[in-house]
């Protein structure tokens, strides 16, 4: 017997939402992480490399949109699936889901994440 | 039925206007100019171009999105219809934006390219500026896509549905707000130094 989504239920889109937010956290971590590490900013540029055309003059940023896009679309699956024809409480969801793009927009701002970057390589 | 005749008629002959006027203004300029110089002689002035075209189209399909956002906010008549392709429309242009944007980003990174100028001579503008813009144009894609799928998966079944309503208007204005951010930088150092 399948589930079928019931439409009077916001799950489905609450998942779209919640995996938008874990998509752009993804972008501005990995980001993060190359500032980082050589080592880690290598393999996000292989990563990129796999699949991207273009991706070696593109450079790491090609692996971090396949980081973003692989970490949006593999929690959408995974929570449409949880949540279709069942419904959170929509402030919190709301709330993480602003709060995290706020996070994300300032972790990627540049003299923040060179900041931190700089402090957490004891520099 | 004589009426409705005439209403068929005058849009008749307003479309066949409408056609030849069109014509005309794609055929006089290229008979008479040559108006693929304003593309400029760099090898990569289609990749430009074309990240500016759709940009350009996203502009657009981004401003009907805000306003559909504040009719949604407000609670006022909606057509869902018009919704669900104007929003599949505004995340295709999104995405060959950034599609584009991908690709005329190897001539910026290139040797002798605009990053390396700006390197050389104003540091804070790619540092700060281009690596910031870089990323928040990625920001509007799942933003615009989210909002697409809501409206077409929920359907008519969006309109009574308050917090619906108020999600999908959110992730509209949240791409907007990025789009403008991206599209401000973008244009100003293009300014400053194009591929």
């Amino acid at each position: 017997m399948s589930i079928k989504t019931n439409l009077e239920r916001n799950g489905a889109a609450q998942a779209a939402l919640l995996s938008c937010a874990i998509g752009l956290l993804t972008l501005a971590l990995v980001n993060l992480g190359t500032d980082i590490s050589e080592t880690f900013k290598n393999s996000v540029h292989a990563l990129g490399k796999l699949w991207m055309p273009g991706a070696q003059g593109i450079g790491p940023y090609s692996g971090k949109e396949t980081f973003a896009l692989l970490a949006w679309l593999a929690t959408w699956v995974i929570f449409h699936r949880l949540w279709r024809g069942k419904e959170l409480n929509h402030q919190t969801v709301l709330m993480v889901f602003l709060l995290s793009i706020a996070l994300a927009t300032t972790l990627l701002w540049p003299p923040v994440f060179n900041g931190i970057a700089h402090a957490l390589k004891g520099g | 039925m004589s009426d409705n005749q005439d209403e068929k008629t005058t849009k008749s002959v307003i479309l066949s206007i409408l056609a030849v006027m069109l014509m005309i203004a794609i055929v006089v300029p290229l008979m008479t100019s040559a108006p693929t110089q304003l593309l400029g002689e760099s090898d990569y002035r289609l990749r430009g171009a074309f990240h500016g075209l759709f940009a350009m189209i996203f502009m657009i399909t981004s401003t009907i999105g805000l306003y559909q956002a504040l009719r949604l906010w407000r609670g006022s008549a909606v057509d869902i219809a018009e919704l669900e392709i104007g929003s599949v429309v505004n995340a295709a242009a999104c995405f060959l934006t950034i599609i584009f944007g991908n690709w005329v980003y190897i001539p910026y990174r290139m040797q002798g390219g605009p990053r390396s100028h700006f390197l050389e001579t104003a540091p804070e503008i790619h540092k700060i500026f281009f690596e910031f813009k870089e990323f928040m144009a990625l920001f509007t894609l799942p933003l615009t896509v989210v909002a697409a799928y809501i409206i077409c998966f929920y359907g008519a079944k969006l309109i009574p549905n308050r917090v619906l309503r108020a999600t999908v208007a959110l992730t509209l204005v949240l791409s907007f707000f990025y789009f403008v951010v991206a599209f401000g930088l973008g244009a100003a150092i293009t300014k400053l130094k194009s591929v």
